[in-house]
């Protein structure tokens, strides 16, 4: 009892943050499965619940919201797992092997990381028109282009994660591959992508997450109702009408954050780490 | 001593020249299609890449480019490119009506650039093809009601007997001439318009769409020697202005369009100094950039700090504590912002219901009709979305501090507060500042809260479509540059972009410089 008391303002805090976090969390839960169709999103508790709001997003024709979700799996995983192997080689570059360059390159590259793709949003739209004039599959409006601009950025924001990870392994290891006659690229296949596997799926993940949640560049690409992301299809479907689509909105999200947030809480010790590591070295 | 055994020899060597193959054919017939377009910048730039990886991978280049060759190139094409495109663009009066070159303005205007006859003849007609596969065209002119057949020859008059008619009286068909079906009219598309079948006297016949054609005159025409258009009927010439249009040397005020990009650096970045109706957008907007960033960096480390001292005890239930409080953190983040803006909602947001509920207010308050409460709700929304992130490293950065420190405090007699405030937070500033700028820039630039909770609204309140209440400069930019398809302009947002990279920069390099991280290089 007296150290709960001694603790009591420690928990108050964590109470007091609680009921901020989860308040938002709980409207969309109670709106979501609310149907007394349009104006409920002032209601704190439910009122005649039902799956009327989840229903209808797969039934309605003019809310592609399975377009959408098969959009945003394609853009995000596309993107996930080709910039994780474009930025494990350059960070593995960076920190095991000795060039000219090499820390003016890694200097640019977090000034560049530093600039978000879409700073350059007005240069970048008119370039994929031209590029749309030749090949419309990767240019404007297409999800191919939105897929090669996204990984513009690949390289700098996870060479610089990647970079961290790879300098604590030991570089004992490389050296006997090499000694036992392997090339650079055998030893970074055999020896440092095996040892890097788990951090290379966390870093993926961070990068699924960033696409999941981009939505300017996506928004100026992808003009398309059925060619939409999740962001921008549920964007549009809500901005005019927030009452009206409130509740559909409200299960559209529900059903969209549920396996992001059930994946990030699984791997938190892993992204915590990752977050942690560049800044706490002393 | 064994050998290295791994994926090596033929099959390794074969694997990388199937791929190379493959992306040698890909890359060949993308290129030969981009030449074959007309676009060769970018045929240009495809091959400067193929060269490059063929260059890495089969002639022994430096094992590093082995490694960052793919990354270089998405690097150079999608993110250095368009870096220094929006350089160039700020230099130039790229607008809306300025978006064309030169060339293809002259043309447009050459195009515009005709009057109709005194009368104002028009006709009614067919359009179809003649025996040698030349556009033609049966006309009944609305004047007289006489027929002809306009062919890329000139017009000649029908005499009766030489055509038949169509249910409203137009002639349709002659001998020789096929009619075009709808098929073939909806495939050519535009291209009819630019049609002109000559009547001989320097005017001709154009078409306005498929049943109906005027007689025209070319009125300006191009002296490509003095660089200027001339009209006929006035006698006006017309000039470059300097400035991406051509206008009536006599007349500034009579421009023609559409006009051209046109470099006028360094008129975009005087403007946005020296323009008025610029300026004072660009001003406002600017110090409340700073000022959201500030803020959203202070209450977020504010209270993620707070928590992570509470949690730093191991109380109990503090893992449940901890992931409940990082779930706005993983929840996708669009999501949750617009969630808030529903809730914020003046008519039918919960926020308004529970305070009335709980008596605080009396009537809804209009959170986003007024610059203070939209600004308010921003920095509320923005602390959600960030304290859990100060929280993680936070608490990462307090488990890095020696307890030793504190109890040589504790021994010294210093309070808690004391050794809090004197020992720990200037420790963990020291160790968090490269983190703590980096937020900085993130939210300098964090378009995605401004756009989706507010729309830098309220409009009204600075600049009406251009800069709202909380624009920050990004959104300002996109406004500038995108948002408005009728007065978008490209040159201005470029020059608010690079005073955005000039200063997002400056932070780095300073912190890059602060922070001994990378003296390990």
């Amino acid at each position: 009892m007296k150290t709960f008391r001694r603790n009591l303002w420690r928990h108050s805090v964590a109470w007091i943050l609680i009921l901020f976090t989860v308040f938002p969390i709980y409207v969309v839960i109670v709106s979501s499965i609310s149907t007394t169709g349009g104006l409920v999103t002032n209601s704190l508790f439910p009122k005649n619940v039902g799956w009327d709001n989840f229903t209808v997003l797969f039934n309605n024709p003019s809310i592609p919201f399975t377009s959408w979700i098969r959009n945003t799996l394609i853009a995000a995983s596309v993107t996930a797992v080709v910039s994780v192997l474009i930025g494990a080689a350059a960070a593995y570059a960076f920190s095991r092997l000795r060039f000219t360059g090499r820390k003016v390159g890694i200097q640019a590259l977090l000034l560049i990381q530093v600039f978000p793709s879409f700073l350059a949003l007005a240069a970048i739209y008119v370039i994929m028109g031209e590029i749309y004039e030749v090949f419309p599959a990767f240019g404007l409006g297409s999800m191919g282009g939105l897929i090669l601009v996204y990984l513009g950025g690949a390289m700098g924001i996870n060479a610089w994660l990647l970079k961290g990870f790879i300098d604590s392994i030991p570089e004992e290891l490389d050296q006997s591959a090499r000694v036992d006659g392997a090339s650079p690229m055998q030893v970074y296949w055999l020896i440092f992508f095996p040892l890097a596997a788990p951090v290379l799926a966390v870093v993926a993940l961070l990068s699924f997450i960033g696409t999941f949640n981009e939505f300017i560049l996506a928004s100026v690409f992808l003009t398309d109702p059925e060619s939409r992301t999740l962001a921008v299809g549920l964007q549009q479907f809500v901005g005019g009408q927030f009452t009206e689509n409130w509740g559909p909105f409200a299960a559209g999200s529900l059903i969209a954050s549920i396996p992001l947030v059930a994946i990030f809480l699984s791997v938190q010790k892993y992204i915590v780490g990752g977050l942690t590591a560049g800044s706490v070295k002393g | 001593m064994y050998r290295f055994v791994g994926f090596t020899g033929l099959p390794a060597i074969f694997l990388k020249f199937a791929v190379l193959a493959v992306i040698d054919i890909v890359g060949g017939l993308a290129i030969s299609s981009a030449f074959a377009a007309g676009s060769y910048v970018l045929g240009g730039a495809l091959l400067g890449a193929l060269l490059f990886i063929n260059w890495v991978y089969i002639f022994r280049a430096p094992t590093p480019a082995k490694f960052l060759a793919p990354g270089l190139v998405f690097l150079l094409a999608f993110v250095v490119v368009p870096i220094v495109y929006t350089v160039a663009m700020s230099g130039f009066k790229f607008q809306t009506g300025n978006v064309i070159t030169k060339s293809d303005a002259i043309e447009q205007v050459i195009a515009r650039g005709v009057s109709e006859d005194a009368s104002g003849t028009a006709f009614d007609i067919t359009l179809g093809r003649g025996a040698d596969g030349q556009f033609e065209a049966l006309m009944l002119s609305q004047i007289d009601g006489t027929a002809s057949r306009a062919t890329l020859a000139g017009v000649t008059p029908l005499a009766e007997g030489e055509y038949g008619v169509n249910e409203w009286g137009v002639p349709n068909s002659a001998a020789g001439f096929t009619p075009l079906t709808s098929d073939e009219l909806s495939q050519l598309g535009d291209e009819i318009l630019s049609i002109r079948f000559p009547v001989g006297d320097g005017s001709f016949v154009g078409i306005q769409f498929a049943e109906l054609a005027v007689l025209l005159t070319q009125d300006l025409t191009y002296d490509a020697q003095r660089d200027v258009l001339v009209s006929a009927s006035t006698g006006a010439e017309y000039v470059d202005n300097g400035d991406g249009n051509f206008v009536n040397a006599a007349d500034p005020q009579d421009v023609l369009t559409p006009g051209w990009r046109d470099v006028n650096f360094p008129d975009n970045f005087i403007k946005l100094v020296t323009d008025k109706s610029l300026r004072d957008p660009f001003v406002q907007v600017f110090v409340w950039t700073v000022l959201f960033a500030f803020l959203s960096v202070l209450t977020t480390f504010a209270v993620g700090l707070l928590l992570a001292v509470a949690l730093d005890q191991r109380i109990k239930g503090r893992a449940i504590y901890r992931s409940i409080l990082i779930l706005p953190y993983a929840i996708p983040s669009f999501m949750s912002i617009l969630v808030w803006r529903g809730m914020f909602n003046r008519e039918f947001g919960v926020i308004n219901r529970v305070l009335i509920d709980l008596g605080i207010i009396s009537e809804n308050i209009g959170w986003f009709d007024e610059t203070f409460t939209a600004r308010m709700v921003v920095i509320i929304v923005n602390l959600w979305l960030g304290f859990p992130y100060m929280y993680l490293i936070s608490s990462g950065a307090l488990q890095a501090i020696p307890g030793e420190l504190k109890e040589a405090a504790a021994i010294d007699g210093a309070t808690a507060w004391q050794a809090f405030r004197q020992v720990t937070l200037p420790l963990l500033l020291q160790i968090l500042s490269p983190l703590l700028i980096a937020s900085f820039a993130f939210n300098f630039n964090n378009f995605n809260i401004i756009y989706l909770l507010t729309g830098g609204g309220p409009r009204e309140a600075i600049a009406g479509e251009r800069a709202g209440g909380t624009d920050i400069l990004i959104s300002y930019a996109y406004q500038t540059a995108i948002s408005n398809p009728t007065s978008r302009d490209f040159g201005l947002a470029s020059a608010v972009s690079m005073f955005m990279f000039v200063i997002v920069a400056g932070l780095s390099l300073w912190s890059l410089r602060r922070t001994k991280s990378l003296q390990e290089f």
